[in-house]
């Protein structure tokens, strides 16, 4: 099956998930147990189940999958909404972020039937039977959903997310870019920082203490790229690394997942050649 | 210690994914091969019973069958190799070309193995 586009959701999959068992390599506080059943509520008609990633840090007590019957006749059209459904009919303590429910601020992003998606632009119709929803892979579970992104951030703090100029803007006017300058940045300022992209490569599953991941290069693309920055070469030299940039394999699960249709993988290449070509 | 979400225990195998890991296993399977292969030359340039043990292992079934997945990893290795060479080139990024030079790399790779083998047995 061609994917035209990441909005797609894959219709044939030959293998739900890799055949490893369910423990490969997860460490004892991170197994996950069976949790409870909750069920629809008496008189709903249409149905639809899913299992949800529960951690509560008070508890003392490993993560566990509970399952929820949703009323989707009463419940709006997106998975973020079946969510608030839960939190405000049968759950209270169901925890996650959300805030702009439109894809602008990237609060809600979570493996949703095993590949990374905003909660708030994934119908409930495209899920599976048992629609599986889980925090972002391979991140820190802080509770529930909530994915811990102190590292991820610090991790885009490192390459200095920030315009250097080496002059002072202009008195009367704002620094200015030809249309074709600004082109450059097209496909890649439209990043919201959901870390979608990180949380599926798999070089970041395995490297990422040291790998910055697709998010944070794709932004660090997105300053390479602007016209205005002056800093091209302090930051290739931070860059330039075995691990920082060259564990990228071009994997591409980055853009795959990405729910804004951008490009990390195309923007990591555009930084490898830029590397490339200094020295040339 | 906080939990952390599971990764590959939970992740789609999607084809990126999938012939990425493909490429590093037929490397490995390629290295093996290689290793076999000087096998063969020692045993042919030591003597003809060398060979002939050797020979009639190669001409096995299990033989035949491990030198077909010897073959195809070969191929896969080679298209996935040539798919790296576009894309460090900054062509076929767009998610269509990924998914179609996937595809196009598994499905060429199947033919050649077919077309060494038959050629092969014509020679």
């Amino acid at each position: 099956m061609i994917i035209h586009s990441s909005t797609q959701v894959s219709r044939f999959t030959l293998l739900r998930r890799f055949p490893l068992p369910r423990g490969f390599g997860v460490l004892r506080e991170s197994r996950i147990e069976r949790g409870r059943h909750w069920p629809a509520p008496a008189g709903a008609k249409r149905t639809k189940t899913f299992e949800i990633y529960r951690y509560d840090p008070e508890s003392g007590r490993n993560p566990r999958l509970d399952t929820f019957e949703v009323d989707l006749d009463d419940c709006g059209p997106m998975v973020l909404d079946a969510l608030i459904w839960i939190k405000s009919k049968v759950d209270s303590s169901l925890t996650f972020r959300r805030s702009c429910r439109e894809g602008v601020c990237g609060s809600c992003a979570m493996t949703l039937d095993g590949t990374n998606w905003l909660a708030c632009t994934r119908f409930i119709t495209e899920m599976a039977g048992r629609a599986s929803v889980y925090p972002l892979a391979n991140f820190p579970v802080i509770k529930d959903l909530v994915p811990d992104q102190t590292h991820a951030l610090a991790q885009y703090s490192m390459i200095e997310p920030w315009l250097k100029a080496s002059e002072p803007p202009p008195q009367q006017h704002e620094r200015l870019q030809s249309v074709a300058d600004r082109k450059q940045l097209d496909g890649y300022y439209e990043c919201i920082l959901c870390f979608c992209c990180t949380s599926g490569c798999p070089s970041h599953w395995w490297n990422g203490d040291r790998f910055l991941g697709p998010a944070v290069l794709l932004q660090a693309w997105r300053w390479l790229a602007d016209s205005r920055d002056d800093a091209k070469g302090a930051r290739l030299d931070a860059l330039e690394d075995p691990f920082r940039l060259y564990r990228c394999h071009t994997i591409l699960n980055c853009t795959r997942t990405c729910p804004k249709g951008l490009n990390p993988g195309k923007a990591i290449a555009e930084i490898k050649r830029m590397m490339l070509e200094r020295t040339l | 210690m906080k939990p952390r979400s599971p990764n590959i225990q939970n992740y789609r195998p999607q084809l990126t994914s999938v012939l990425s890991i493909a490429n590093r296993i037929t490397a490995l399977i390629s290295t093996v091969a290689l290793v076999a292969f000087v096998a063969w030359l020692v045993a042919a340039a030591s003597s003809p019973s060398a060979y002939g043990a050797l020979y009639a292992a190669a001409v096995s079934p299990i033989g035949r069958a491990l030198l077909v997945i010897a073959t195809f990893a070969f191929f896969l290795h080679l298209c996935g190799g040539i798919r790296h060479l576009f894309w460090d080139a900054l062509v076929g990024f767009e998610l269509r070309s990924i998914y179609a030079s996937g595809w196009v790399a598994l499905a060429a790779s199947i033919v050649l193995t077919a077309a060494a083998w038959l050629v092969g047995r014509h020679l």
